[in-house]
């Protein structure tokens, strides 16, 4: 009788090794078979470039904007008048109260002969003033509330405060900050929900470009799986493929960033000067062309995981 | 070892295989003969997995091959070397490549992929071809690219689908010949053919089916 065969004479590299010599081969092979087709491999880099640069360089400006707002603000702060015939007591009191709060951080109290000493000062009205037989200005409670209130718990402040007896009117002087900081929020979610349209509109593209690239090598996928390939093995170079267009698209998106905002520096740079600012136009920096490469693999990735997979459980042989 | 258990393989407008029974030992060489629509492309692609009975039993070496889940057919071919009537080989590759193919996938070190490759294109006599590819050489070669794929990995079980179907009978009558040679050195072989000329010439069973059933050649 004859002697059997042995099979595999000698034994395969364990699983590790031969896992990580097959991602190396996939990875170089996908990426010189993209550097061959170098149009169709631009146009598609081009398509996940603009779906990243438009988001990102929004969200860019957006960073700047808030940067130099930042350094105009002043913290939030409210002028309590009290009712005219309110006593120095009562305004202590008052005082009391509105310091006893959990959002308010410090009360100063400006009497009313302070006040008129400090606007007479101011609008150099001294004479004048002098013969008004009585004060027309209220005792004045400069309340700063504690930080990191929203602007809808300034409103509650603010609501209480008029609430209390004795005080005639609350004036906010900073509403204008919470009314940019609600533009800003809302163009952020604007920048964000873009962003997402636009990202899905990348992985629809990079997912039928990966279709196609299964569909021009279906036969060479019949062989490699009739002579002993699984799925994963199949699947692999594709997945490559995916990762590489998502890298190059948002490395060339992060390029488009960038020669946008040189554009833009230079004019932005101008304006701040104008308005006394300490503060410089900012791109994208390394950070962020790193996120841009990274969100870009990862999209590519997924949208080559679910195209090949569902596209080889298709393909004869299973 | 293979056995045929009472298999059928039925499609929607027909029978291709009918109460199949039939034991193919190890190491043995076995052809597999009929006239076109007989069922031998039924019977391969059972044995690959690429089709699965719709009754009946198979089992290689003992395993109940119904038992095989999608994650490891990858590896239950690997153990099988398979040579097609039409090469099926890559043309964007060299020939050393497409013979290295299946030591890649079974995760084999360069160096002795490079080995192993060069020892089959050897044995098929095709060494110092390497380089070249597989479009430029006539059909006799590319089959022998073909087989020298197909034993590179020293498969238990080698199968071939109308080897020599495109080719003249010299040609056809050198590729048997290293059929034999690999089952001299105990690999299982099973070659579909209906060249019975060629055949019956060598001295190894002929299995032969007729409209989906065995009529000749069953036992061992």
């Amino acid at each position: 009788m004859k002697k059997p065969a042995k099979g595999l004479g000698m034994a395969p590299r364990p699983t590790l090794a031969s896992w990580i010599h097959h991602h190396r081969q996939a990875a170089s092979g996908s990426l010189r078979r993209a550097f061959r087709l170098p149009v169709a491999t631009g146009l598609t880099w081009l398509v996940v470039g603009i779906a990243l640069a438009l988001p990102a360089s929004l969200l860019v400006i957006l960073q700047n904007i808030e940067a130099v707002t930042s350094d105009m603000r002043s913290p939030a702060r409210f002028s309590v008048l009290l009712e005219v015939g309110a006593s120095l007591d009562d305004a202590q009191d008052i005082l009391k109260r509105v310091e006893s709060r959990v959002d308010v951080q410090d009360v100063t109290l400006i009497p009313q002969d302070q006040a008129l000493a400090r606007f007479a000062a101011d609008t150099g009205l001294v004479g004048m003033l002098d013969s008004i037989p009585n004060n027309p200005l209220p005792h004045t409670l400069l309340v700063n509330p504690v930080d990191n209130v929203e602007s809808e718990g300034l409103a509650q402040l603010a609501r209480a405060l008029e609430a209390v007896r004795g005080v005639d009117q609350v004036v906010f002087d900073t509403l204008w900050q919470a009314r940019l900081a609600g533009v800003l929020q809302t163009g952020r979610r604007l920048a964000m929900g873009i962003g997402l349209l636009m990202m899905m509109g990348a992985v629809l593209i990079l997912a039928n470009t990966i279709r196609l690239a299964i569909d021009a090598r279906r036969d060479e996928i019949a062989v490699i799986k009739l002579i002993g390939a699984d799925d994963a093995y199949a699947r692999r170079p594709f997945l490559y493929t995916g990762l590489w267009s998502g890298f190059g698209g948002g490395l060339l998106g992060a390029i488009m960033v960038g020669i946008f905002f040189m554009y833009l520096a230079e004019p932005v740079n101008q304006l701040l000067q104008l308005y006394d600012s300490d503060r410089r136009f900012t791109g994208l920096g390394i950070m962020g062309v790193m996120n841009m490469m990274f969100l870009g693999g990862a999209l590519g990735l997924f949208s080559a995981w679910h195209a090949a997979t569902s596209q080889l459980r298709e393909l004869e042989p299973r | 070892m293979i056995e045929f258990n009472r298999v059928s393989k039925r499609y929607a407008d027909h029978d291709a295989l009918r109460d199949v029974s039939l034991t193919i030992g190890t190491g043995e060489m076995v052809f597999l003969t009929g006239h076109s629509g007989a069922g031998k492309t039924t019977f391969l692609r059972l044995l690959m997995l690429l089709e699965r009975a719709s009754m009946g039993t198979l089992r290689v070496d003992g395993r109940d091959t119904s038992r095989i889940k999608g994650r490891n057919i990858g590896r239950y071919r690997g153990e099988f070397g398979i040579v097609f009537q039409d090469h099926q080989l890559l043309y964007d590759r060299s020939v050393l490549e497409n013979v290295a193919l299946p030591l890649e996938i079974a995760g084999f070190r360069p160096r002795d992929i490079q080995r192993r490759t060069r020892a089959a294109l050897d044995k098929v006599g095709l060494l110092g071809r390497e380089k070249v590819n597989p479009a430029v050489l006539s059909g006799g070669e590319q089959q022998r690219v073909g087989i020298a794929r197909a034993v590179v990995a020293r498969p238990r079980f080698l199968i071939a689908d109308e080897p020599t179907g495109n080719l003249d009978p010299q040609l056809s009558a050198e590729i048997m010949g290293l059929f034999e040679a690999f089952n001299r050195v105990g690999v299982t072989v099973i070659v579909a053919s209906h060249d019975l000329a060629l055949i019956s010439r060598l001295r190894h069973r002929i299995v032969t089916l007729k409209d989906g059933r065995l009529v000749a050649g069953a036992g061992l």
